[in-house]
């Protein structure tokens, strides 16, 4: 190990885990927030603007791909010299659900390799003191045990079905720990389950299950006909709202101090069925006709449960918004919001 | 899977040919009558073209069409400078294999054929010294299995253990480990030092001599159909320690002098045996360079080539 290294407490054959302070910065954050006007950054503004989530002095920018193509890296480094950040939110990726991923694992793959690089290297050049980064649990190896936990993304290869955006995506981790050890860097990087909530693509080929389920309900609803749910409706998932994944985000850019990621979920007892979630979405919009599973189609991974024990040692009371109500909730947006919700 | 291009015409553009198994290559397919009638192949260096940079890659793939491509150029190090610079390691890997293997698949390339250096892939996490490396290598085999996946292509890769011969990059610091040694042996047997070799001596490789992987590769562009990689190395019997690989260029270069192990630099990885099975599934009958003679041929290009080795 360097002096620094040693200093810091590090050394090159333990694992990254330890706790260290974030790199100077004085005085109050500029913080730029890339895919600042999708889900995720969306419930962000949310509790920035409407529920003090922003402090005294701070400036926020949510930047769109109307911003800047984050695939050039031109472009990246402009918006980057203009707003000048010294801290960064990236949620800005190529994003979509099982179907999407199962058609096009290449594009997955290549565009948010050229996001995350363009992104995590001129944060770097233009000195940001802390980027946090978005995984997701769907990047975890395919064979394993559960819960999984933040030190298994790694221990072999992820779900056939995604595995040019969750190969993408962990290579944000690698990033992470190269940046940490050749510059000092202290750029990290969360990993949540499957978030939902208002501003989401709702898209039925594109998007992911509960918009995708919440949207085709509607629609059957409209039209008199039953709701066909794709796959046996048996599969598993962790579903976090995306404002709490908001309230989560804030902790971790102001307070959370490792290099190594952190899930961001429900406990695993909060586990639901496919069959559950599209209840759960007939019971919201009070659909009344029938539901219908095609088998024909695929399932994709059957379950990913992740452990929040890391989470709950550092936020033992942090209490999430009840399933039924953020649904509710999501599902009355969409409602009222259709014309102009994505789909 | 035939090539839109080139009317019929075998045309192989091999980058990183000015390297070590670029070179070899070159041998086998100038020499040794590796290319058949009617074939073109292009050997390309730094010099043609920056591979990091994609504009500077599309003109190369423009300019000279291939059918095929061995994809060897790399940024690539030894275990020093590996573990001061992984992210170094992992920017520029990804961008030279993006590059490549998009262009190729853009002007439609038919096959393209790319060392990695693991086994096992993806089975978890690699040594912590070349982390940076180890990831963007590995991603030309996702890489590969999208490109089949989402259109077809046969893209592919070959996993060579610890490669060494001629032309290799000598430097002490940067170099690989035989290389580095016999540089270090020539110099102290020069100034008639002892001869210090960095760590104890006792992990483990499997050699390659580069003119067997250049005999292997082409075999691979003609043959290898498959997009999972394939292993290129000698058995598993054949692994010898550092220790051993001293032993043998001390008495290549006829050197007599004191060999002392610094034992406070680091290791790396103590072993990364492979296996060769599959290769031996498909070439039952081919036969390596002994591990001494190869290493007494590299020597003697050493000597003889030190004013202009890469060093």
């Amino acid at each position: 190990a360097t002096e620094s290294q040693e200093a810091a407490g590090f050394h090159p054959n333990q694992k990254l885990k330890l706790v260290i302070s974030v790199g100077d910065h004085s005085g109050p954050m500029r913080v730029l927030v890339t895919g600042g006007s999708g889900l995720v950054g969306r419930a962000i503004q949310h509790i920035v603007k409407e529920e003090g989530g922003g402090k005294e002095g701070e400036e926020w920018t949510f930047l769109s791909s109307k911003d800047a193509n984050l695939m050039n890296m031109e472009e990246t480094r402009a918006v980057f010299q203009k707003h000048r950040p010294t801290h960064i939110i990236h949620l800005a990726a190529m994003v979509g659900g099982l179907f999407k991923n199962m058609r096009v694992n290449l594009d997955f793959w290549r565009n948010n390799i050229y996001i995350n690089d363009n992104v995590l290297q001129a944060a770097h050049e233009v000195g940001v003191v802390k980027v946090v980064s978005c995984l997701s649990t769907c990047i975890f190896p395919d064979k394993t045990t559960y819960p999984i936990d933040e030190t298994m993304i790694h221990n072999g290869p992820p779900h056939e079905s995604n595995f040019g955006y969750a190969y993408a995506k962990r290579m944000i981790d690698v990033h992470n720990r190269a940046y940490f050890q050749q510059h000092g860097r202290y750029y990290t990087a969360v990993i949540p389950t499957n978030v939902f909530g208002p501003h989401d693509n709702f898209s039925i080929e594109d998007g992911h299950v509960l918009p995708g389920l919440i949207h085709k309900a509607y629609i059957a609803q409209k039209e008199g006909k039953p709701l066909v749910v794709w796959g046996s409706g048996t599969p598993r998932r962790q579903f976090i709202y995306s404002l709490d994944l908001a309230r989560l985000f804030l902790w971790v850019l102001r307070e959370y101090n490792e290099v190594e990621p952190i899930i961001l979920s429900v406990g695993e007892e909060d586990e639901v069925s496919i069959k559950e979630a599209a209840d759960a979405v007939v019971a919201a919009l009070g659909f009344k006709g029938e539901v219908v599973y095609d088998t024909s189609k695929a399932d994709g991974q059957f379950k990913k449960t992740a452990s929040n024990a890391k989470l709950l040692r550092y936020l033992p009371n942090f209490s999430f918004t009840p399933f039924n109500k953020a649904l509710k909730d999501t599902c009355d947006w969409f409602v009222a919001n259709y014309d102009t919700a994505r789909k | 899977m035939g090539s839109e291009s080139n009317a019929g015409k075998m045309c192989v553009l091999v980058t990183g040919g000015s390297g070590l198994v670029g070179r070899a290559i070159e041998h086998v397919v100038q020499e040794e009558g590796g290319k058949l009638e009617g074939e073109e192949w292009i050997f390309l260096s730094s010099k043609d073209a920056d591979l990091v940079d994609v504009g500077q890659t599309r003109a190369l793939f423009e300019k000279y069409r291939p059918t095929h491509v061995i994809h060897l150029a790399a940024k690539v190090g030894g275990l020093y400078l590996h573990m001061k610079s992984n992210l170094h390691f992992l920017r520029d890997n990804l961008k030279i294999n993006d590059n490549v293997l998009q262009t190729a698949h853009d002007m439609a390339a038919s096959k393209t054929t790319y060392p990695i250096d693991e086994t096992m892939i993806h089975n978890g996490p690699p040594h912590d010294s070349n982390f940076g490396y180890s990831h963007a290598k590995r991603m030309i085999d996702v890489q590969n299995r999208a490109y089949f996946k989402q259109y077809g292509r046969r893209y592919t890769a070959v996993i060579p253990t610890n490669v060494f011969g001629p032309y290799d990059n000598f430097n002490i610091e940067n170099g690989h480990v035989l290389s580095a040694l016999i540089n270090k042996t020539y110099t102290a047997k020069k100034d008639g030092t002892a001869l210090n070799v960095s760590g104890s001596g006792t992990p483990r490789r499997q050699f390659i001599y580069s003119l067997d992987l250049g005999r292997l590769i082409v075999w691979v562009l003609r043959e290898y159909d498959e997009i999972d990689p394939i292993i290129l190395s000698v058995a598993e019997e054949d692994e010898v320690s550092i220790k051993d690989a001293v032993e043998i260029i001390a008495q290549s270069m006829d050197f007599k002098g004191k060999i002392l192990f610094d034992t406070t630099k680091s290791d790396g990885q103590m072993k990364k045996t492979a296996s060769n099975a599959k290769l031996r599934r498909y070439l039952p009958n081919f036969t390596f360079t002994p591990l001494k003679e190869a290493i007494q041929m590299t020597c003697s290009w050493f000597v003889a080539n030190y004013a202009t080795a890469r060093k």
